[in-house]
């Protein structure tokens, strides 16, 4: 290795690992001594990855106090190097990381919140997409109404959770009071989306979540209409089925279908 | 001359700010966006850039190139900066003289190189794959720096300097970095500044620290403080009309405010560029022209 790899690789172990190899090869002067000098750098680093994840989870940071926060910070980004060029990237892994970690898995309420705010986030910033309208579909005979596939805007997530997040999150956000975190009988179905610049979320019912996850699949329509058949019976599947895709197209999740 | 006229005095764009100035056209000549910000797939962010670049000249500020690495050039990361400046079409493209990680780890953070030959060298040939991938010249920025390697041969002036003439690209000179190196390092800034060559500096950063005591950390998080504003008059001695713009990335205040501070740089620029002149005229004039 060059003698410039050598230094810049004992310096990322440094302010990585706390590895002070480094030492070394750094002056310092009789007012700011080595070890201050690369303590700058060592703090600075911990500093940012904590606020990038802070930033990235201001629910989470809010429902846990300063304190708490910061702890799991810390264990985050000791756990977690970054490797991507935007710290807005950075903390993907942090609900697999709580739900996993020794002190967090008594909450699991903290990973499922996680989960959320980082699904928001990237609903928020996903690909721009031009949603479909009634009028494109209108033409379609009976036949290429059955093989008929569609595709989805980008900003699409579906969750299934187990805990109030939601409604705890939506408290969080609007400083408003929060609801106990309780957990539902069963996991909720939930979608977000983005119609134009604004975010949006609601709670599917299990026939819609069915059969909107296989539309996502790709399934033709006349496959999902097969599937809402089985899911709330031939008579009221032709009247669900359009009533679910009217839907879909107002609020801008389809773009697509051929 | 390779830079371009002054475009004036701007801000850097900041997502408290978006909405005050759509609604109120503030008196500013141009902005510095935070590239990385805008390197989304879609959404708010490049909505709101793309009607700022309807209103304003738009600089894009990089944070990511890691220019002095040894690891390998980013080309993800070089394409999405090209198509980002494919649609906002900015003034220029700017990032730091420094690195930001290796082995695949980004630090986040702006970090010094050893002012050495090997380093000088590796960095110009970097600067010129990027110029050319980019097909423009960019902007290096000093940054801030609290410690010095002990393999360094020349000073960080020399090593600037040098890299932007080797490999022909401009400056992004940040006074308030200067002065903070000046502090943690111990020596005059002014000698920095006088060693930095004449048509090269593109842009002015101006910015606020904090005084740790021993040393000074580039907080941007506030104003600019006296010495940073005697600085950038030298500059503006040395340098005449640069397009000047004002950082701040916390504590951040009502526009307004930054508005003011700006007001201040325009008047101290123009003052000091009128004084300037004034001292020019006033000197015994010699025949300009030489001729057969």
């Amino acid at each position: 290795m060059t003698p410039l790899g050598l230094v810049q690789g004992d310096f990322q172990e440094y302010l990585l690992r706390g590895n002070t190899a480094i030492e070394g090869q750094v002056v310092g002067t009789a007012r700011v001594p080595v070890a201050t000098r690369l303590g700058i750098y060592g703090d600075a680093y911990r500093a940012r990855l904590a606020e990038a994840l802070q930033a990235n989870f201001p629910a989470l940071a809010k429902l846990l106090d300063t304190e708490d926060f910061g702890a799991l910070a810390a264990h985050y980004v000791a756990a977690h190097d970054s490797s991507f060029f935007s710290i807005r990237y950075y903390g993907h892994e942090l609900p697999q990381f709580l739900s996993t970690h020794p002190d967090y898995t008594d909450a699991p309420v903290l990973a499922e919140l996680a989960r959320w705010e980082w699904a928001m986030t990237g609903t928020f910033d996903a690909a721009d997409a031009s949603p479909l309208v009634h009028t494109d579909l209108s033409l379609l005979s009976p036949q290429e109404w059955a093989q008929l596939r569609f595709t989805w805007h980008p900003s699409m997530a579906r969750l299934g959770l187990a805990w109030n997040v939601p409604q705890l999150w939506q408290a969080l956000n609007e400083d408003a009071e929060r609801p106990v975190a309780s957990v539902n009988r069963e996991p909720v179905q939930w979608l977000l989306w983005r119609q134009d610049l604004t975010t949006y979320f609601r709670s599917l019912p299990k026939a819609e979540a069915r059969t909107l996850d296989a539309a996502r699949d790709a399934w033709p329509f006349g496959e999902l209409c097969d599937l809402l058949c089985d899911e709330v019976g031939e008579a009221q599947a032709p009247a669900t089925a359009a009533t679910l895709l009217r839907g879909w197209i107002d609020a801008g999740l389809i773009i697509g279908a051929a | 001359m390779l830079t371009r006229p002054s475009l004036g005095f701007g801000l850097g764009l900041r997502v408290d700010h978006y909405d005050a100035i759509l609604a109120d056209r503030p008196p500013v000549d141009w902005f510095e966006v935070l590239t990385e910000n805008y390197l989304v797939p879609g959404g708010k962010p490049l909505d709101y850039l793309m009607r700022f670049r309807e209103r304003y000249p738009l600089a894009m500020h990089g944070v990511s190139l890691s220019i002095g690495s040894t690891a390998p050039l980013d080309l993800d990361y070089l394409r999405q900066v090209k198509a980002l400046a494919a649609r906002v079409e900015p003034v220029w493209i700017s990032d730091h003289l420094c690195w930001t990680g290796v082995a695949g780890r980004n630090a986040h953070d702006l970090l010094p190189l050893p002012y050495t030959e090997e380093a000088l060298a590796h960095v110009v040939g970097r600067v010129r794959t990027v110029q050319d991938f980019l097909g423009r010249r960019i902007l290096l920025e000093n940054v801030s720096s609290y410690l010095a390697f002990r393999d360094s041969q020349l000073t960080e002036w020399d090593f600037l300097s040098e890299i932007a003439v080797r490999a022909d690209c401009l400056i992004l000179l940040d006074v308030n970095n200067i002065y903070v190196s000046a502090v943690n390092h111990e020596f005059k800034a002014l000698e920095y500044l006088n060693a930095i060559p004449l048509g090269r500096v593109q842009q002015i950063h101006l910015a606020g620290h904090e005084n740790r005591g021993d040393y000074l950390i580039d907080t941007h998080d506030h104003p600019v403080p006296d010495p940073v504003w005697e600085l950038y008059a030298a500059a503006v001695r040395r340098f005449g009309a640069v397009s000047t713009m004002i950082e701040r990335d916390d504590h951040i205040p009502p526009l307004a405010e930054l508005c003011a501070e700006l007001t201040h740089a325009r008047a101290l620029s123009a003052r000091t560029l009128s004084e300037e002149a004034a001292r020019r005229s006033a000197r015994p004039q010699h025949a300009a022209v030489t001729g057969p």
